[in-house]
């Protein structure tokens, strides 16, 4: 058996080597994916152009707009439009906010009454809008603590774990790196088989005395040792280029990583087992890939999905490794913490790997 | 029984479609058995059948002795198979196809080398053996075939249509080999269009809508029919059962 | 031109008998329209919160009433054990840990100097910055509410107005933009199919031989598609309005215009893939590299385009889906009219003219 499953490794390693799609899919698709998603996904709200309209025109007003431009999330500038049609500025998409200031401004802050600032916000963009109108909240909080030169003394002390530089990016990066494991072990496995259907090759081994086993671990060892190419290769890029911290520990990182590879192989195989030819393959995969991508938490979380939705996340193994990744590499997530997922991903594996069993019979009813 | 393969009243249904319907039918060691029929006959099915592809609806063969139905697999270690596809890796070359089924049957590394060598020399491979199958051409392609299903020295070889497409003098040549290998002992199953390659066999029969409509030596069946040749005898014959 | 109307009824023909460009034609738009209308919202709400409360007094309760009750946070999964705040939030069962110590109700009412402890999950930066932020804002509004006399004055207070989605809502935000997605999708996938087929198939050939002239066949084949692309437009326009409440402010001719202008877009580059390839299968791909996934990632469709790096902001010139999806939002949700979108018309128009050109050029020159 040894031999027979040997013979299909070298068997692999042959057609892939010549196969040139593959070589670039695995080598070049991580370092260009990453280096375009990484840079491209943000979610961060910053460079948000504000129009001031400034009707008290003193020192103090003045002072307000200086503090609303600190840290670059607002850009404000005096609006050459006047306020009647400051709307159409919102409308084009010119300027994000219009930020009114009322005559009365500095003349109520000297008097010590409360005065009130007008924010228009653009709300197409639903996220920056409310995370906009936060940050207002506080820089004119922020601004009232300074003029009374007194703080209240309640007031929050936050620390922040895992990110203190608050780097977006630490947050996305491993994400694509489980998410183009996923992708291409998917895809492999699947364009694969369903290949040796179409060219009759495949008929040819069930015709021979082979072992349904070594069929499966034929395809799942070559597979999987690309799917961790790949991943090293990800990883490396990630750890080296984008400075993604590295906090856990790497033997379990790839322990959990085979699991999660054995599960998106069972996929792939579970694929080329419904389908006859390989466009249907690819279609079938691209679907799968698609929804494991956008329900696993990598860019959208979880929490946000209507309720219906995140029970279906539940049936995403990407979901687990998505957290298993980010664990690892930014908390330093051990096996403890990571109980549920590793459990998650171990009853996915074994049924994906059942379901293939009972469809790859050697002989057809 | 001393036959290498007999079924009795074999039957395939697909739902209401009956491919395969009561085929029965003994082949003796060293026959070069031809299997006729028009397209959509049930050739194929049937051929399936035996090798333990294709589980069937009703009736009994054996293949080498072992049950069709319940030893399956062991069928498999003692039969050689040629599809009609010529199932190679077209991004391998010949020799690494021969190791890899080689290894698939169980032949030991330097039992396969000698075995490879041996093919090689006997099949006249030597030119191509190393070049991509996908990129040699159809006749070359269709020898190394034979070679793969040879390897383990099987007693019975299955051939689907292993000519088609091939040129005439590749075709004749084909069949020295053939010829060759049954007088070594190697009973030949082949299913086949060419009329002129059946002639060569020693048994035919000819296959109808699932049913084996005639069998026995081509001579014979030509001086039954009172036609000229086997081409104008498997015409006769499928005409007059094509009642519908 | 009866010529093309033939070629156009064949192509129909074909296209309701292959299951697979009906899936992409009716299926898909209708399950990503599903797909991203609901599930995808990037707002940060529903951060998982876990309250650590030695204070337990009414004062600490309110706090952590108003805590959940503004929407931003959601009680997390598990209770912290106090001398490992860090386990949950290891363990993903909270995003952050709001810790109130004895003395927090006494600091109210004294007025002494206290601190309310927040432990944040900083791994999503977007939301560790939204917990702190909420944060903030909460506890000034508890203390506001609850201090009769708070020393510190005077307040600067923010009024804030949501123009054109009011509610914040986010398939208002995308939904629209999944038009242009899927036009692009549905254009430049099929018609590169198409052609490629026939390619594989040899009818091509066939079709070279016939008094047909290469202009014909690619209208012939064409117009289909940009039927089937308009069909499945109004599909999701339908679904937007009615299922989603997205609002249509503007004009529908105007939309329909720039429709038009962007499906020829992408058909040229449909026909452009179909003379690079040789087969269905890298056709597939290649459409969906070089169309679905830059309109997806880089035409501010979910991320801001004015957020990338300045490289990735150029190249997203070049892709007709970000001038398109401006504006759709521009015209749906803020019914704003030709004059304003002068900039992107003239994009858009210019990548059409050019797409098409490279498209007729290598079309007529991979036939003769």
């Amino acid at each position: 058996m040894i031999q027979t499953i040997l013979a299909l490794i070298v068997k692999e390693f042959h057609q892939i080597r010549r196969d040139r799609f593959t070589l670039r899919l695995i080598f070049l698709a991580p370092i260009m994916q990453m280096m375009v998603l990484a840079y491209a996904i943000s979610t961060d709200v910053k460079y948000v152009y504000t129009a001031v309209y400034d009707y008290d025109q003193r020192e103090l007003s003045r002072e307000f707009v200086r503090s609303m431009s600190v840290g670059n999330y607002f850009i404000p500038s005096q609006s050459p439009v006047p306020l009647l049609e400051s709307e159409e500025n919102l409308r084009t998409g010119d300027k994000n906010v219009n930020l009114i200031i009322p005559n009365d401004f500095s003349e109520g802050l000297r008097n010590s009454k409360p005065v009130m600032i007008g924010f228009v916000a653009d709300g197409a963009n639903a996220n920056s809008a409310s995370i906009a109108t936060g940050y207002a909240n506080l820089i004119a909080f922020q601004f009232s603590e300074r003029l009374s030169r007194s703080a209240f003394p309640v007031v929050l002390r936050q620390r922040i774990l895992y990110n203190p530089e608050g780097e977006s990016v630490y947050h996305i990066v491993p994400g694509i790196v489980a998410v183009l494991l996923t992708m291409v072990t998917t895809l492999l496995t699947a364009m694969a088989i369903v290949r040796e259907r179409e060219r009759g090759t495949l008929e040819q081994l069930m015709v021979s005395p082979i072992p349904i086993p070594a069929l499966i671990l034929g395809k799942i060892i070559p597979f999987a040792a690309l799917g961790y190419i790949e991943f090293s290769i990800a990883l490396a890029l990630g750890v080296a280029w984008f400075k993604i911290p590295f906090v856990g520990s790497w033997p379990l990182l790839y322990g959990l990583s085979l699991l999660f590879v054995l599960t998106t192989l069972g996929v792939g195989m579970l694929i080329s087992t419904m389908t006859n030819t390989q466009q249907q393959a690819m279609f079938f995969t691209w679907f799968f890939t698609i929804y494991a991508i956008l329900m696993s938490g990598f860019f959208i979380p979880i929490e946000n999905m209507p309720f219906f939705v995140q029970k279906l996340t539940y049936l995403n193994p990407l979901r687990y490794f998505m957290i298993i990744v980010r664990g690892i590499m930014m908390k330093g997530a051990g096996l403890e913490s990571l109980r549920t997922e590793v459990l998650a991903l171990v009853i996915f594996a074994v049924s994906m790997f059942s379901f293939s069993w009972m469809r790859f019979q050697k002989r057809a009813k | 029984m001393g036959h290498v393969v007999s079924i009795d009243n074999l039957t395939k249904d697909f739902g209401k479609f009956r491919a395969v319907d009561h085929v029965t039918l003994d082949i003796e060691q060293g026959e070069i058995f031809g299997f006729l029929g028009a397209n959509g006959a049930g050739k194929t099915t049937t051929i399936r059948m035996l090798c333990g592809l294709l589980l069937p609806t009703s009736g009994t063969g054996t293949v080498n002795g072992f049950d069709i139905r319940k030893e399956n697999e062991a069928i498999k270690r003692s039969i050689g198979y040629m599809s009609q596809k010529f199932s190679l890796y077209t991004d391998m070359t010949g020799r690494e196809n021969l190791v890899f089924y080689g290894s698939v049957y169980r032949l030991g590394r330097s039992a396969l080398k000698d075995r490879i060598a041996e093919l090689e020399a006997h099949l006249k491979l030597s030119r191509f053996i190393d070049r991509l199958t996908g990129s040699i051409p159809v006749g070359w392609r269709q020898r190394i075939a034979l070679a793969a299903a040879l390897l383990h020295r099987p007693r019975i070889l299955f051939l689907d249509e292993p000519t088609a497409g091939v040129d005439p003098v590749f075709r004749r040549r084909f069949w020295d080999i053939l010829y060759g290998l049954a007088d070594e002992g190697t009973t030949l199953f082949v299913t086949t269009h060419y009329m002129d390659e059946a002639e060569y066999c020693r048994r035919i029969s000819v296959m109808h809508d699932g049913r084996i409509i005639e069998i026995g030596e081509p001579q014979a069946l030509i001086r039954k029919y009172n036609q000229t040749d086997l081409q104008e005898t498997f015409i006769h014959l499928i005409t007059h059962f094509d009642r519908t | 031109m009866s010529k093309t109307r033939f070629i156009i009824i064949k192509e129909i023909r074909h296209i309701l008998r292959d299951p697979r460009s009906l899936v992409i034609a009716i299926v898909m738009p209708i399950l990503m329209t599903l797909l991203y209308g609901y599930a995808v919202n990037l707002d940060t709400k529903n951060i998982k919160l876990a309250v650590v409360d030695e204070d337990k007094s009414v004062h600490s309760r309110a706090l952590v009433n108003s805590f959940f009750q503004s929407g931003y946070f959601i009680p997390s999964l598990s209770a912290p054990q106090i001398n490992d705040l860090e386990g949950v939030l290891r363990a993903g069962h909270a995003h952050a840990v709001l810790v109130l110590r004895r003395g927090f109700s006494e600091a109210v009412r004294t007025q002494e100097p206290y601190q309310v402890g927040l432990v944040v999950d900083g791994s999503d930066a977007n939301r560790a910055a939204a917990a702190t932020n909420y944060s903030n804002v909460l506890l000034f509004d508890f203390i506001r509410r609850n201090v009769s006399a708070p020393t510190v004055r005077p307040w600067v207070w923010i009024s804030p107005r949501v123009l054109y989605n009011p509610d914040l809502r986010s398939p208002d935000f995308f939904v629209p933009g999944l038009i242009a997605i899927i036009l692009m999708m549905i254009s430049a996938l099929l018609t590169s199919i198409t052609i490629v087929r026939e390619k594989e198939t040899g009818t091509m050939e066939q079709m070279m031989t016939a008094p047909v002239t290469p202009k014909q066949i690619i209208m012939g084949k064409a117009i289909p598609y940009i039927g089937i692309a308009f069909i499945d437009g109004l599909l999701v326009i339908l679904f937007a309005v009615f299922h989603f409440r997205v609002p249509f402010e503007g004009s529908y001719l105007l939309l329909a215009f720039f429709g038009v202008i962007y499906v020829t877009a992408a058909l040229s580059i449909g026909v452009v893939i179909s003379t690079l390839v040789r087969s269905q299968l890298a056709a597939m791909m290649t459409a969906l590299m070089v169309t679905v996934m830059p309109s997806v990632m880089l035409s501010g469709f979910i991320f801001e385009v004015k957020n990338m790096p300045l490289p990735l902001q150029y190249l997203s010139m070049i892709i007709p889906a970000r001038h398109f999806i401006v504006i759709l939002r521009g015209v749906m949700l803020k019914g704003v009219g030709a004059p304003a979108l002068w900039r992107e018309t003239l994009a858009l128009v210019l990548l059409t003219s050019v797409l098409l050109g490279i498209a007729a050029k290598r079309f007529k020159l991979k036939l003769g």
